[in-house]
């Protein structure tokens, strides 16, 4: 038989539990996708909700972190299933696309709580359209080219400036001991993300395009078939493997001196370096940053922008909750620590917080100091653009993010780097953009 | 009185929840994804557009969906067979009595117990050419001058087949020891008075014995092989390379969730489900002639 006592603690936690529950269902829940997932930012962002709630005691927030690769997969899978989160980063070519379809709310009354003039000039317009704005970038970046400083001062090398400088420089620098290569003078990945940033960014550097003025796509063009022969050579120097090598791969061959050249890195590497290069060579002494080769049609370098947009989902139940609590996210005292969670990579979108002495009171910013201003030298000069962006007026093309989706781009440097000639490989994918836009109602046969 | 109700109604009520079950979590589905085969319907859209025939057609003169299908032919063959070879070995080896039997069985089933995204992890990790243990060994040995690049291009395919048969062949260990335990003991022993070779036993005492269990396991691995889906995609995702292993059911998925075509990639789906309903029932007619004839 049960007791009295048993039954009286059995009632009182079932009261315990639908107070608990009561109280539960009383709170909105805002649940915000991102793509930071290294432990100490989502340690910042939960304690940035924590705050957040403490002033807000109906509101629940929820952050979860996705990988990059897979964002706009779960994005698309979530809407498809008709359950999208409150808020979410994207490419910006995602938040370009989910807004001509209609399924974002326009945040311009985020944008407004930044002044413009306090906005880094680059990424105003990040993500509008129909004259509204649909998306706040979270924090800036651009790629960066890094080299070995130390391994071309061997070898009296010069920083190649070229894409032919690029991998005779990298073919030199292979080092191979006993018939084993120990070395390879260049690490690039095969992530299918990185392919179709690094075919954007490469067009760029050769003063390339994907799409003309009418939409239609220009895959057949001199410096598209440029760039395939380019990988064609990359091949030679890059390690036989790189097409399966994912880009925390690439950080690793770098950091464990696998390899002497990164051309796809990110400020976020320095974070490998530190912890896997020798001590005495973990600065940026050793591994330094330089401009990105420019291709035999180019004039200048080119880099990919790395800035998703916030989204706030037109049918989410919690949109002006998520503004708010974004409001929050970007005040100086939380967004400062947001941003040195990941320091050299997690630049500042607002001029004032770059300014401000809590921010550059910082040893890795102080340390890594070269890969700082290389990001900003290429957002002064305009030099960075979204993935497939060769041009600001791409960003008004909606399909970007079904031509990267669709692999098609990754396809084509597949097939050039299997052999099959460049022009053959350029008219296979060509034929299937068109397909694909003609088939989804944005080009006409 | 009370009436009480005629025994097939009350028969019909009886499995009115099963077929209730059935109708919604298989009929309905698969009823539904027939449906949106003949629509232009965009995969978060509601708006839909009747086209008949028209994404069939369009599949027809489709170069990717020929390549799709020919390596998921290439992967669910290969694998199944060499599933089924290694499989029924093992399982012979294990009904034999020696010390330590238990212990090997249960590490045995190891592979199939533990979850596909860790047993990816594990194998990319093992097999990548840079650092990966399995190339180090073979360099060490001498077996091959240069690191195989097993995630790279050219053997993207072979690898996950490899890896494929380390994560399912103890389904058919499983299954096929579990029949060998119940052949009677006499059999073989009569055999073996006869004079019967041990090859001998195995092809006519064993194998027939084994021909319904096997039946069943090729039925089952080639259908799951041939739509197997997770451990294709986490083996391809994050790749360049991962095209060489894009299979029909990844294919599928590329056109729903990344074209945003659903129903082409519902299409693309009947046409999996069609193939598989045809080969079982050629598969069943096969054997079921051979039954017979015996």
């Amino acid at each position: 038989m049960i007791g009295r006592r048993t039954l009286a603690v059995a009632l009182f936690a079932l009261v315990l539990a639908v107070v608990v529950l009561a109280e539960a269902a009383d709170k909105k829940v805002i649940r915000l996708w991102q793509t930071e997932t290294e432990p100490q930012t989502l340690a910042v962002l939960n304690q940035i909700a924590a705050e957040y709630e403490k002033t807000h005691p109906d509101v629940s927030v929820k952050i979860e972190g996705l990988a990059w690769g897979d964002l706009e997969k779960k994005l698309t899978a979530a809407l498809a299933a008709g359950a999208p989160p409150d808020a979410a980063h994207g490419q910006p070519i995602t938040c370009v696309s989910f807004a001509a379809k209609g399924l974002l709310r326009p945040v311009d009354d985020l944008a407004d709580s930044i002044p413009k003039d306090n906005l880094v000039d680059a990424f105003r317009n990040l993500c509008q359209w129909d004259g509204k704005t649909y998306g706040v970038g979270h924090s800036p970046a651009s790629s960066v080219f890094v080299y070995r400083k130390d391994l071309l001062a061997q070898k009296s090398l010069k920083v190649p400036r070229t894409w032919d400088e690029l991998v005779q420089v990298a073919e030199t620098l292979k080092e191979v001991r006993d018939g084993q290569v120990v070395r390879w003078g260049l690490t690039m990945t095969g992530q299918p993300l990185f392919v179709n940033i690094a075919v954007g960014e490469l067009l760029k550097t050769n003063g390339g395009r994907l799409f003309d003025a009418e939409g239609r796509p220009t895959l057949t063009e001199k410096p598209v078939l440029e760039l395939l022969d380019f990988y064609k050579k990359l091949g030679r120097v890059l390690p036989p493997g790189w097409t399966g090598h994912s880009y925390l791969d690439t950080f690793a061959n770098l950091a464990n001196d696998k390899a002497a050249m990164l051309y796809q890195a990110y400020g976020r590497g320095v974070g490998y370096i530190e912890k896997y290069a020798a001590k005495d060579i973990a600065d940026p002494d050793h591994f330094a940053v330089a401009d990105k080769v420019v291709g035999p049609s180019g004039r200048t370098p080119a880099a990919q922008l790395d800035c998703e947009p916030w989204m706030v989902f037109k049918d989410a139940r919690g949109g002006p909750e998520a503004v708010d609590f974004l409001k929050f996210f970007f005040r100086d005292e939380h967004y400062v620590p947001y941003l040195h969670s990941v320091p050299i990579h997690l630049l500042s979108i607002k001029k004032s917080t770059s300014r401000n002495p809590r921010y550059a009171d910082n040893a890795m910013i102080r340390k890594w100091r070269p890969w700082v201003d290389m990001q900003e030298k290429y957002f002064r000069n305009d030099w960075i653009k979204p993935v497939l962006v060769t041009d600001w007026e791409d960003m008004k093309k909606p399909y970007l993010l079904e031509v990267m989706g669709s692999g098609i781009l990754v396809d084509m440097v597949l097939d050039a780097v299997k052999g099959v000639p460049s022009a053959e490989a350029a008219a296979r994918a060509q034929k299937r953009v068109e397909e694909l836009l003609a088939s989804s109602g944005y080009l006409k046969k | 009185m009370r009436r009480r109700l005629p025994e097939a109604v009350l028969g019909v009520l009886w499995i009115l929840p099963a077929l209730v079950l059935i109708a919604g979590l298989i009929l309905y589905p698969v009823a539904y994804a027939i449906w949106l085969s003949l629509f232009d319907k965009h995969s978060f859209f509601p708006a839909e557009r009747w086209v008949g025939l028209g994404n069939y057609a369009r599949i027809a003169g489709d170069a990717e969906f020929w390549d799709s299908l020919w390596k998921g032919v290439v992967y669910a063959g290969a694998s199944t067979v060499l599933q089924l070879v290694l499989g029924l070995a093992a399982a012979l080896v294990l009904h034999q009595a020696f010390r330590g039997r238990t212990a090997i069985r249960a590490l045995v089933l190891f592979p199939y117990m533990i979850p596909t995204i860790v047993a990816v992890i594990v194998w990319r990790w093992l097999l990548n050419e840079t650092y990966g243990v399995v190339d180090d060994v073979l360099v060490r040995l001498r077996l091959v001058r240069e690191p195989v690049v097993w995630l790279g291009v050219d053997h993207m395919m072979t690898s996950l087949i490899a890896v494929s048969v380390w994560q399912f062949t103890p389904f058919v260990v499983v299954s096929v020891l579990a029949r060998l335990q119940t052949i009677p003991l006499e059999l073989g022993e009569a055999a073996r008075v006869d004079g019967a070779s041990a090859w001998a036993r195995f092809r006519h005492i064993t194998l027939p014995q084994l021909r319904g269990v096997l039946f069943v396991v090729v039925l089952l691995r080639s259908i799951w092989m041939f739509t197997k889906f997770d451990t294709v995609w986490l083996w391809g995702e994050g790749a360049g390379a991962g095209r060489e292993i894009r299979t029909l059911p990844i294919y599928a998925y590329m056109r729903t969730f990344t074209y945003y075509q659903a129903g082409f990639g519902a299409a693309l789906a009947v046409i999996m489900f069609l193939m598989l309903m045809a080969a079982t029932l050629v598969y069943f007619r096969l054997f079921w002639g051979e039954e017979d004839a015996a």
